[in-house]
């Protein structure tokens, strides 16, 4: 694994808004960056990347079953108990999911080990399987890249069957997309995930999270018209649909969720001690605990995080060196786990982060997000991948 | 999926072969992978045939609508999915008397990779194959067979597709905690804002 600085390509900026990908620059930053890209050998990818994915999303997949039949792990994953039977409902029905991702620390060199997962609402998406697509077919076509560069990149292609497979299923093949309103980078995701649907045969109209009503009577959610959503893709997480207003009422309708109730296991940080627990020197897997009121003060080699956060935010940790790196954010009102440090590959300034795709069950794809910190946030640079 | 490269004289690829956006963006854009013939056409729609069921291979071969290894890759990848269970037993009480069978050494190569262990399956009761069709602006049509690779068969869940069925037994007890719970208000007909009320001090949910 290598990071290596090429040419951008003349025209990327047009480009890339031309093509729906208004956020590659943020707050005046640049977000995406093509004037180097990071160098895999196809072992690397296959031996150390994509079979690690499906190996540790099967551990995965049997950790939620474990959970669906146990009130004690729901109630120490601090899943709200007014949602457990959806939860386990939408397991045992078999409902399926769409995507999620894994993120890797990996040098290259000796297994790569699993951070966290990010199994509900994991956003780069669009930048990973379209935009970085483009940009290796366009590397290659103006000689940036030799010929037989390749890249791990079926992404799209993956979310195509995934969705075609759902839109079998759905209700005249309706699936609405659903975000906040006011956050450009998440309507982009979800605008592309709308154009990914449409592609494979899908009706995909668009509501805002906050337009989302109830109507007396109604056995859906339903939208500005009052019609019923009978199955609904949000980029929005599930410990927050379950604290709002219309958190209650959630297990009351028929409404099908994507991803569904059943991820919220996934999308806790306190699956990584319970991974641990079950699969103990997995090569993958890092030690992880839960704190608790008896948990001596961080030692050092140790990260701290809440088990809901997102993009990095109220992440805590010391170095084996002893040096202490934090990050502040708003997720204070949950419990926390330890896991045990393990060093970020360095390439000069930059951090590497390998963001492992699995679409359905498969593994298929990934994207490299990199920071000067050790802990990767919002404000990290996506930059493309190769196979050379 | 199909693990078949289209290009069989070229080195395998880690990558799709063609991508397309339908509507994002100022305009359809479509590309091909390096290596391909090259298009210059963009693709105007895709059609879903119904998927079709066939009972064998031979049958579907036989329709005269899929090509042979079209027809064997989608049983192949249907027997991957379909539940497997230890005993003879396990597969009745599920699927009922006289509805389950031994796998055949050629079946139990394809679900599994080998032809060891003993297991039990469902009789096949036909396995389904549909095809996707790009059309193209110059009138060219590309064909995938698509089975239903991209996930894995679990044996501990039920249908999905009867899911929705169990939740109309709920309407009483959801039109009372309905009226209970949330309208207040006999007037409105309709309540929102019920979701994403803290997001304007948190500013955005991806991960």
């Amino acid at each position: 694994m290598l990071r290596i600085d090429i040419p951008e390509r003349s025209n990327w900026k047009a480009l890339a808004h031309e093509l729906g990908f208004h956020f590659h620059t943020i707050d005046g930053e640049p977000y995406w960056k093509e004037d180097a890209y990071y160098q895999f050998t196809m072992e690397q990818v296959e031996r150390d990347i994509e079979a690690p994915t499906e190996a540790v999303h099967e551990m995965c997949m049997e950790l939620v079953d474990k959970v669906c039949h146990s009130n004690a792990l729901m109630q120490r994953l601090a899943l709200p108990e007014h949602m457990w039977d959806s939860i386990h409902n939408s397991w045992k029905s078999g409902q399926p999911h769409l995507y999620g991702r894994m993120d890797f620390a990996y040098s290259g060199d000796g297994p790569a080990k699993l951070l966290e997962l990010n199994y509900d609402t994991p956003t780069s998406l669009y930048e990973a399987g379209f935009f970085q697509w483009v940009w290796l077919e366009q590397a290659i076509a103006q000689g940036i890249l030799p010929r037989h560069a390749d890249q791990y990149n079926s992404i799209q292609e993956h979310l195509l069957n995934a969705m075609a497979h759902l839109g079998d299923r759905i209700e005249a093949r309706t699936l609405y997309f659903s975000c906040i309103k006011e956050n450009t980078e998440e309507r982009a995701t979800v605008h592309y995930l709308q154009d990914v649907a449409v592609q494979a045969g899908l009706k995909a109209p668009f509501i805002y999270m906050e337009d989302i009503g109830i109507t007396t009577g109604a056995e859906h959610f339903v939208d500005l018209d009052n019609h019923a959503i009978h199955a609904l893709f949000k980029l929005y997480p599930w410990e927050e649909m379950a604290d709002d207003a219309f958190g209650e009422v959630i297990p009351q309708l028929n409404t099908h969720w994507f991803e569904p109730p059943w991820k919220a296991i996934l999308s806790n940080k306190g699956i990584l001690p319970l991974l641990w627990e079950y699969f103990e020197g997995h090569p993958n897997l890092l030690p992880a605990f839960f704190e608790d009121a008896n948990s001596p003060p961080l030692p050092a080699g140790w990260v701290r995080k809440p088990f809901f956060s997102r993009e990095g935010s109220n992440v805590e940790l010391i170095t084996p060196a002893g040096q202490r790196e934090a990050v502040g954010g708003p997720y204070t009102d949950s419990p926390w786990i330890r896991q045990a440090y393990h060093p970020m590959p360095r390439f000069g300034n930059n951090h590497a982060l390998i963001g492992s795709w699995v679409v359905g069950d498969r593994a298929c794809g990934m994207g490299i997000r990199e920071d000067v910190g050790r802990i990767t946030k919002d404000s990290s640079c996506f930059v493309p991948h190769a196979i050379v | 999926m199909s693990k078949h490269d289209s290009t069989p004289h070229l080195p395998r690829r880690k990558r799709s072969g063609r991508l397309s956006l339908a509507m994002m963006g100022a305009s359809a854009f479509g590309l091909t992978a390096c290596g391909q013939p090259p298009q210059e056409e963009q693709i105007t729609d895709i059609e879903f045939d119904q998927p079709r069921s066939f009972q064998s291979v031979e049958d579907c071969v036989a329709e005269n609508v899929y090509t042979r290894s079209a027809c064997e890759d989608a049983y192949e990848a249907s027997l991957k999915e379909v539940p497997r269970y230890s005993t003879l037993e396990e597969c009745e009480a599920e699927n009922g008397e006289g509805a389950c069978t031994a796998p055949t050494d050629e079946q139990s190569q394809a679900a599994t990779g080998s032809t060891g262990g003993s297991w039990f399956m469902p009789a096949m009761m036909g396995y389904m194959v549909g095809s996707m069709m790009s059309n193209t602006n110059r009138g060219r049509s590309f064909e995938r067979v698509y089975q239903e690779p991209v996930y894995r068969n679990r044996q501990n869940q039920g249908n999905w597709n009867t899911a929705a069925n169990q939740a109309t037994q709920r309407v009483t007890q959801r039109n009372d905690a309905m009226r209970s719970s949330v309208v207040q208000n006999r007037q409105a007909a309709s309540q929102r804002s019920g979701f994403g009320s803290r997001s304007s001090a948190r500013g955005g949910w991806g991960s």
